[in-house]
């Protein structure tokens, strides 16, 4: 009886010892957007966030030895700074001041760019579409990419030829899951056939290339790299406006000003335009479904 | 996975002699957990008590921590509890459809390796390499490599009369890994007859394979019971792997809303649910282990 009164005692310290980490974050006054003023993850070093394996055409190039990400066929490596997004990073680290050594980056599951509590990075950069729903989570930046969806297929699947939303509405489509080529599915076709969804692109496309699909769902660059035989159409905006491409952040991170900011120089400059013409391809004839 | 194998020492109430840990009547499960004493009533109130003021401390710590209006927020959102909830509970019919065939198999498949690998007699030799190396392989391999590699394996192979259902494969693979597992309580179920048993039954004419049928198997398979329902348990668990081959099954449709609202809370509305199912089964193998254990004293008694 003592002897268990003393353990809960010692018990009850030990969980009151369980202190509060006191937190670190002192937010930055807006407008004092320098490396080494800003209230970064690593002092001096800008980390940006992104999934590993990293694909085309979002992120390019050959990996070096050493490196976390592997390029491939399918995939390319974020510190190339050729694909899309690696090189919109480094052209908003350079607008922020940094330096292309300064820039670093963190590969993590999607997941963790919206868990709560404090990150081990910067902001998450990984083709994120902004939603009402989504910016609950994290915060935002302005968008950097309007993006549009589209279908691919291979040869032989009831899908190809089709150009009319109701066409599609008997066909087995997949999505990967916390995409919003999934919600066009749901939203748009409303289709008879349950959609399959898939933990990534990559599992979607194997069952779509094993004939256990008849079409993916893709961000419209990705329908350009050969993921299957042909692109059968593109959808039309969803109902909330034009989807774009946001960085996700902490809630309330002091950088965000600093980062829109940025994107608001890089896009009135040009740059950003230069960049979409050189890393994706879009074909303006490929088809709108109606 | 989250589930440790029966190792072949399962659970096996003692036989006839009582166990003089236990006083008599203390089958039930809660005198266990309150602890015993000479006074029933005060120590209740001690072991009330004592366990208010021990998660009252948890519980203070958790909620006064910086991160828990965040956590709150994101983990136990009420609105989006309400609105997760119904859907992934009417998608998880799919994982009881899942696990339910997957566990008739496993029933049938475990006990044919179990019996194979209790096969005495050089002859059979092979076969009892076979079922062990089945056993080897498949308590070897983690249950979600075994269900990717079925399943998006083997509909590649595009051979005609290979299915391509996604549950299909989902649910055999399922069967395969806890076969495994369950031939191994199966087994350990038969050893425990003891061999003058079967030495009996054959002294009375009974062929091998027929003493193994009506004398060995009918006792070795009611004293494996509450084991079988543990793997039973682990099986219901492990349906939700399944969802990596695209089939939209409960945890399926938790990620979808996870991820489309960037909100953790429908992992706990499906945690619940598993909770709620499980929970009563585990309450159901205490209460059968308990019984046995009541049985076994009284007919020592007599």
């Amino acid at each position: 009886m003592r002897k268990g009164l003393l353990v809960l005692a010692v018990l009850a310290v030990v969980a009151t010892a369980c202190a509060p980490k006191s937190s670190t974050s002192t937010s930055a006054a807006a407008g004092d957007c320098t490396p080494d003023t800003m209230d970064l993850q690593t002092p001096g070093q800008l980390t940006i966030a992104t999934g590993n394996p990293a694909y085309k055409p979002w992120y390019g190039g050959t990996s070096e030895s050493g490196s976390d990400w592997k390029s491939g066929k399918y995939t390319g490596d974020p510190h190339t700074g050729e694909g899309y997004e690696s090189a919109f990073a480094y052209a908003l680290a350079e607008q922020l001041g940094f330096t292309r050594d300064q820039v670093t980056w963190l590969g993590i599951p999607f997941t963790k760019s919206f868990a709560p509590g404090p990150k081990d990075f910067d902001f998450a950069m990984q083709q994120i579409s902004i939603t009402p729903q989504r910016a609950k989570g994290v915060d935002f930046s302005d968008g950097y990419y309007n993006v549009n969806q589209a279908l691919i297929a291979d040869n032989g699947s009831p899908a190809i030829g089709v150009t009319t939303l109701a066409g599609l509405k008997d066909l087995k489509l997949g999505a990967p899951v916390g995409t919003t080529s999934l919600d066009v599915i749901q939203q748009e076709v409303q289709p008879n056939v349950e959609p399959g969804v898939y933990p990534d692109l990559d599992t979607a496309l194997k069952d779509l290339h094993n004939g256990q699909l008849d079409g993916v769902v893709v961000d419209f660059p990705d329908a350009f790299y050969g993921y299957a035989d042909q692109i059968v159409g593109q959808f039309p905006q969803l109902s909330g406006g034009q989807e774009q491409f946001g960085l996700a952040f902490e809630k309330g991170n002091a950088l965000i000003p600093c980062v829109n900011q940025a994107i608001a120089t890089l896009k009135s400059n040009g740059t950003l335009k230069q960049l979409e013409d050189k890393w994706l391809q879009t074909d303006a004839s490929v088809p709108v479904f109606s | 996975m989250g589930r440790g194998g029966p190792s072949p020492n399962v659970y096996f109430p003692p036989g006839g002699e009582s166990d003089p840990e236990m006083p008599p009547g203390s089958g039930d499960r809660w005198p266990k957990i309150l602890g015993r004493g000479d006074s029933g009533a005060r120590n209740v109130w001690i072991a009330v008590a004592s366990t208010t003021i021990f998660f009252g401390f948890l519980a203070i710590v958790a909620v006064r921590s910086p991160g828990w209006p965040e956590i709150k927020e994101s983990f136990f959102n009420g609105a989006e509890f309400r609105a997760s909830f119904p859907v992934i509970l009417q998608k998880f019919v799919r994982n009881i459809f899942i696990f339910c065939v997957a566990e008739v198999f496993v029933l049938i498949l475990a006990l044919v390796i179990a019996v194979l690998r209790s096969l005495p007699g050089p002859v059979f030799t092979p076969l009892r390499i076979m079922a062990a190396a089945y056993t080897d392989l498949f308590r070897g391999v983690p249950t979600i490599l075994v269900i990717l590699l079925l399943g998006y394996g083997m509909p590649a192979l595009n051979l005609q009369g290979i299915p391509d259902s996604d549950y299909l494969w989902g649910i055999l693979a399922l069967t395969l890994v806890y076969s495994a597992y369950v031939a191994e309580v199966y087994r350990a179920g038969i050893e425990s007859v003891h061999p003058s048993q079967v030495a009996a039954a054959r002294s009375l004419g009974l062929t091998r394979w027929q003493s193994m049928r009506h004398v060995v198997l009918p006792q070795a398979v009611r004293r494996v019971i509450p084991p079988l329902l543990n793997d039973f348990i682990g099986l219901q668990k492990d349906s939700a792997l399944v969802f990596v081959l695209g089939v939209v099954d409960a945890l399926g449709k938790a990620q979808i809303i996870q991820q489309g609202d960037f909100n953790f809370t429908p992992l706990v509305a499906l945690s619940v649910i598993f909770i709620a199912i499980t929970i009563p089964q585990a309450r159901f193998v205490d209460w059968l282990i308990a019984r046995d254990q009541r049985k076994r004293q009284s007919s020592a008694a007599v």
